[in-house]
């Protein structure tokens, strides 16, 4: 077994976090995990991908090959169609937040933001499977955008056939956390499983 | 049609001609009046710009409108020109000649004629700048030349940011040209010409480069805030600096390169676009020659008049001739300089 | 206790690269270390910090990484074990002591370690520090994996206990931040016999002597390594082609092989210790195959020194046909990849590997690239408020003034985040010397101004000296000390003026005012949020002559993230917003660019952006309408 996931958005997303939750609940599992980071000027705004590969066999290297993507967790839709046609294919799970963060050279008008709606377009006609999730939206109303993070990962293992369960994923919040955050981080657990249940029906 | 930012920066910036009025300044953040200088923070990419509709330098080919109509005597539309001093009870220190600026100022504020005066600070820290004189005091404060235009119109665009009006804006030649041209810019002229009560233009012949003027004295040993400047009228041919250390002159040939080159293509000496225009008198230190261009000018100059505020008297033929051919000469150099710098391209 | 420093070994860990070499010192019974933070390489000395609050080592953050080595070289000639950590840049930096130290011999197992930045992903340049090895004579150790790592780095001290003299281990950003499982060894039991021998001196006399004496430690240091298991070799024995690679890209080289299915046609060679190259492993493995393919990062480092051995041996080996760099198959520069490799295997053994249909449908579906995301400062970042006060100022001057960069957050002033006002950007310290240089400049008829700006950490590392410099040598310098309170660009590590040390030891702080006073500079202090007030600051220090320094104090953004936030809610008046029209042109977002403020295209104004805006206010001066609103937040 191997799986291939990719966490990709923006610095300050909480990316590397995710990535690091869900390798430490793999290595809980008995499971064989390689976490490849990208990030650079991360707290800067700039994109940030982590590659994390989770097999019942060996620690493969720390970069993802061109389009064997399994599961891209697009914590920001921009962020997903940029790295979709190098990493994604028709068999991968695109599991998308809907929020988009906006690069200062949109925000200065010298490039288009292209429409969240067309992103979605593009994503469902990849041949993939798409979860297109209001997930900033419902981690504001957990306690704010910093919950995001815990909100897609609830998800990512909530679709069926993930390497890692939600269990396992508590049990690494519970070792990282203090008993104050604990709460909030299940919570938003939760919400990302409702939300690709109510996806799903 | 260019962004009309970047027609300014190219005709005018680029160029080294702005004359420091200041118009451009205030309406946007892409300009800034800073120590003398007229500064282009960033570039605009607006569509429409205010800024090179009221500046008297990038539409240059069609100034002083007036010229043709008034190349009799060269000193533009008027309907009385004659001298006139304070009267000695109205009398502030610091002023310069006759005063007649300073004590109409105070009487207009005083009488509530205006409820401000655009007027010209001194020098501290950093160059003179403009001022919004809203009391007697301010007026006082600012009594004086600057030889200068520091950029007062900035004061002027920010007062009626403000929502100020009824103003009277005290100003060089260049500057009454642009409310002139204020009156048509787009979307608010119309607003901006309603918010002046009243147009005081000051004679020039020139004006100084304040940062080139500061080196200049620097050089010579005058460092610190200069508390006033003078040009005694001809023919002393000099230059007079008043600082903390006393009175410094200088040969007014050493100065003349210190003119901003925008005043080289300047055709207006006495202020064509005022309602009252105000210089000095040739020979007599204590008298202003007046010129009152306008109905509403020579209303409030008959009233100050009237309330004792001024005196006059006649402006021998002598002095009118001479300030007609000093005007026309003006006049020329300016057409001959504009044609030499479209030669130049 | 965190588990990362368990005495017992046994267990099996998630570890990052960078944690993992931390764990093979401790492993390795390290007590001293030292380094000065870079990014990739700073994880490895905060762990090392984090352990020595729990065990009996020493670590310390050093003012930069020539005393960071000198330090720890003093540990090693006490007979301890000792490591250092750095990224490539602190290479140069440590050279003139390396080249040295290495003649000298060294006493206790010191290690360098240096993380190369391959593509210069947060770096200045990208540079492969590997030569600094063949340079100064001392071996080099490259793992490829975390396990790796730290087995490697265990290893590392013993050898250089072995061979007395240090050791180069070196990482790539790609290794130090890939996090895999890691089995843990224990944690040998620590006796504190720290000595110097005076009757075995350290120094370079004879250098002759001395420098034979380097080379005999190599030929041992080549010998010891050719008895360990850190070469690896899979693959045929007569193969169509033998790849020999080195360090992280190995493992794109081994899943290209088994992606394509060559697992029976290729043989892949794994080399531990690229310096000395292990010449008997290579003799016997170049035998396998007549096309030999280079895999490693970043120069052709193995690839030219294998090749000069074929020439040695070719009578033995044989002739062989070259792929690497030289060859043209690899780029010259840039980070290595799966795909880089599977790209060249896949040409040279015609596979078609590439997803085509997929692809082409994603090219028709996205025809253009999607907008880059240009880097920019964080909201809330004090630098935003200083460059802007920064292109105020020389604004105003009019004289074709410039910034002279250094080394931080605080180089994106080179991009529209900070205003495009940095005009150039190279070394730790190197805007500051460059400023003292310009300032000479004016008997040469050199008339434009130059602000030099450098931050609180790089004062300390380098610039100190070129202030001092231009101090001497009574050259006009206008340098602002971006003072964020902060390692900020690394990760927040603690440098001398933050008072407190790697250890978490409060100290009483070098204050970079005191400092700078008692160089006989002019000093001033302001706030880089009061832009208008500051941008006055620098503009008046600018008509000054001699040296001056502006101090700029506000901390980094993410620290007052942490330490009770911000103060304001903003929010803009739509009323007021001029949006597009005369006296505005989209100032805010166009030019001052935060990512807090975006613009809403549907009804052509500004507005801000909830989720990403932290609230410090700055913005609202920055707005010519006065529709940016600051509303204090309710204290909670």
């Amino acid at each position: 077994m191997l799986k291939n996931v990719i966490i990709t958005g923006v610095g300050g997303q909480g990316n590397v976090l995710a990535s690091q939750i869900l390798g430490r609940a793999s290595v809980r599992a008995g499971l064989k995990v390689t976490i490849g980071e990208t990030f650079g000027l991360s707290q800067r705004g700039g994109s940030v991908m982590s590659h994390i590969r989770i097999s019942d066999k060996k620690n493969y290297g720390p970069l993802i090959p061109p389009n064997m993507a399994d599961i891209i967790l697009g914590l920001e839709p921009l962020e997903t169609i940029r790295i979709a046609p190098e990493f994604g294919s028709d068999r991968c799970v695109y599991i998308v937040n809907s929020r988009p963060i906006y690069p200062l050279n949109a925000i200065a008008g010298e490039m288009e933001y292209p429409n969240t709606s067309w992103i979605r377009d593009v994503l469902s006609s990849s041949g993939g499977r798409l979860y297109w999730l209001d997930a900033t939206q419902h981690a504001v109303e957990l306690g704010g955008p910093i919950m995001l993070n815990m909100v897609m990962l609830g998800a990512l293992c909530s679709i069926g056939g993930f390497a890692v369960n939600e269990e396992e994923i508590r049990g690494v919040i519970q070792d990282i956390f203090p008993e104050t955050k604990l709460k909030a981080n299940y919570s938003a657990l939760e919400m990302g499983k409702r939300l690709i249940k109510e996806y799903a029906n | 049609m260019e962004q009309f930012q970047g027609e300014l920066i190219d005709r005018v910036f680029d160029r080294g001609i702005c004359v420091k009025c200041g118009a451009c300044v205030g309406l946007c953040p892409y300009f800034r009046y800073f120590d003398g200088i007229v500064a282009v923070m960033d570039r605009c990419v607006a569509g429409t710009g205010r800024c090179v509709q009221v500046c008297p330098r990038a539409g240059y080919k069609s100034t002083a409108p007036q010229e043709n109509a008034t190349d009799g005597n060269g000193i533009g539309i008027y309907r009385s020109v004659f001298k006139a001093r304070a009267s000695v009870d109205t009398l502030h220190e610091g002023v310069q000649y006759g005063g007649v600026v300073t004590a109409l100022l105070a009487y207009g504020i005083e009488n509530s004629f205006f409820g401000g005066a655009i007027v010209t600070d001194r020098e501290g820290a950093l160059a003179p700048s403009g001022m919004l004189a809203e009391s007697v005091t301010d007026i006082a404060r600012c009594a004086g030349s600057r030889y200068s235009a520091a950029g007062s119109l900035a004061v002027f665009n920010k007062a009626i940011k403000d929502g100020k009006g009824n103003l009277a804006v005290v100003g060089l030649p260049c500057q009454m040209e642009a409310l002139e041209r204020m009156k048509h810019s787009i979307p608010d002229g119309a607003q901006r010409e309603s918010a002046v009560s009243l147009r005081i233009g000051i004679f020039c012949t020139w004006a100084l480069d304040y940062r080139m003027l500061k080196d200049f004295l620097r050089a010579n040993g005058v460092t610190g805030a200069v508390k006033k400047y003078d040009i005694p009228p001809p023919p002393s041919e000099k230059f007079v600096v008043f600082t903390e250390q006393g009175r410094r002159e200088f040969p007014l040939m050493e100065i003349r390169g210190l003119v901003q080159k925008g005043c080289s293509l300047c055709r207006d000496m006495t202020a064509e676009h005022a309602d009252i225009s105000i210089g000095t008198v040739e020979g007599e230190e204590q008298w202003n020659t007046v010129v009152l261009r306008t109905e509403k000018g020579e209303a409030f100059f008959e009233e100050a008049l009237n309330k004792n505020i001024v005196e006059k008297a006649q402006l021998p033929d002598q002095n009118l001739n001479h300030l007609s051919t000093a005007s026309r000469n003006k006049r020329k150099r300016g057409k001959n300089a504009e044609l030499e710098l479209s030669r130049e391209g | 206790m965190n588990e990362l420093f368990e005495i017992k070994g046994g267990d099996e860990r998630l570890l990052q690269g960078n944690e993992a070499i931390a764990r093979g010192a401790l492993e390795a019974g390290v007590r001293f270390c030292a380094g000065y933070p870079g990014n990739p390489s700073s994880e490895i000395l905060e762990t090392l910090a984090e352990a020595a609050k729990e065990l009996p080592i020493y670590a310390e953050w050093s003012i930069n990484e020539k005393v960071a080595l000198e330090a720890a070289a003093a540990a090693s000639f006490a007979g301890l074990r000792a490591i250092v950590s750095m990224k490539q840049n602190g290479v140069n930096v440590v050279s003139d002591f390396l080249t040295n130290l290495t003649l000298s011999g060294t006493g206790g197992g010191l290690v360098l370690v240096t993380c190369d930045d391959p593509g210069g992903i947060s770096s200045t340049n990208e540079e492969d520090a590997r030569l600094f090895a063949k340079l100064s004579d001392v071996p080099l150790l490259e793992p490829a994996t975390p396990q790796e790592a730290l087995e490697m780095t265990k290893w590392a001290f013993e050898l250089s206990e072995r061979i007395k003299n240090i050791v180069i281990l070196r990482s790539v950003s790609r290794l130090s931040h890939t996090r895999a499982n890691v089995l843990l060894g224990s944690i040998p039991p620590y006796e504190n016999r720290a000595f110097f021998d005076t009757k075995s001196p350290f120094h370079t006399f004879p250098v002759l002597t001395k420098h034979l004496g380097r080379h005999r430690k190599l030929d041992e240091a080549m010998a010891h390594y050719e008895g360990s298991s850190f070469s690896r070799y899979d693959g045929p024995e007569r193969a169509e082609m033998l790849v020999i690679s080195s360090g992280s890209s190995w493992n794109y080289a081994a899943e290209a092989v088994e992606i394509l299915g060559l697992t029976e046609r290729i043989g892949v060679l794994k080399l531990g210790m690229t310096w000395p190259l292990p010449v008997n492993i290579l003799r016997r493995y170049l035998k396998y195959s007549e096309r030999i393919f280079f895999v490693e990062e970043l120069d052709p480092f193995v690839e030219e020194g294998v090749k000069a051995l074929c020439a040695e041996l070719a009578s033995e080996v044989g002739i062989k046909e070259f792929y690497g760099r030289s060859s043209g198959h690899i780029p010259i520069c840039g980070e290595l990849s799966p795909s880089v490799i599977l790209g060249v295997l896949g040409d040279i053994f015609s596979i078609s590997w590439r997803a085509e249909e997929y692809r082409a449908r994603m090219k028709s579906l996205l025809p253009q690239p999607s907008p880059p995301r240009e880097f920019g400062f964080c909201p809330g970042c004090p630098h935003r408020g200083t460059y802007y006060a920064i292109k105020e100022a020389l604004a105003w001057d009019g004289r074709n003034g410039f910034v002279s960069g250094d080394i931080g957050c605080y180089s994106m002033g080179i991009w529209p985040t900070g205003f495009s006002q940095v005009k150039s950007v190279h070394a730790m310290g190197s805007g500051v010397g460059l400023a003292s240089g310009y300032g000479k400049l004016g008997q040469f008829g050199f008339d434009q101004p130059v602000i030099t700006v450098c931050g609180d950490s790089t004062f300390f590392h380098a610039a100190i000296t070129a202030l001092i410099n231009a101090r001497f040598n009574n050259s006009d310098i206008l340098l602002l000390v971006l003072d964020n309170s902060a390692t900020a660009m690394t990760g927040f590590q603690p440098h001398p003026g933050t008072g407190s040390t790697a250890m978490g030891e409060k100290v009483e702080p070098v204050d970079i005012e005191t400092v700078c006073r008692s160089l006989g500079v002019g000093v001033e202090v302001g706030d880089p949020y009061d832009m208008e007030h500051t941008a006055e600051t620098i503009y008046r220090l600018m008509q000054e002559a001699g040296q001056r320094v502006l101090i700029l104090k506000r901390k980094c953004a993410l620290v007052q993230g942490r330490q009770g936030g911000f103060p304001y809610t903003m929010r803009v008046d739509q009323q007021k917003c001029l949006g597009e029209d005369c006296g505005c042109g989209r100032y805010c977002t166009r030019i001052f660019r935060c990512p807090g403020l975006i613009w809403d295209s549907s009804v052509k104004k500004a507005r801000i952006d909830e989720v990403i805006c932290v609230g410090c206010g700055i913005c609202a001066s920055a707005c010519p309408s006065e529709a940016i609103i600051r509303q204090q937040k309710a204290p909670n």
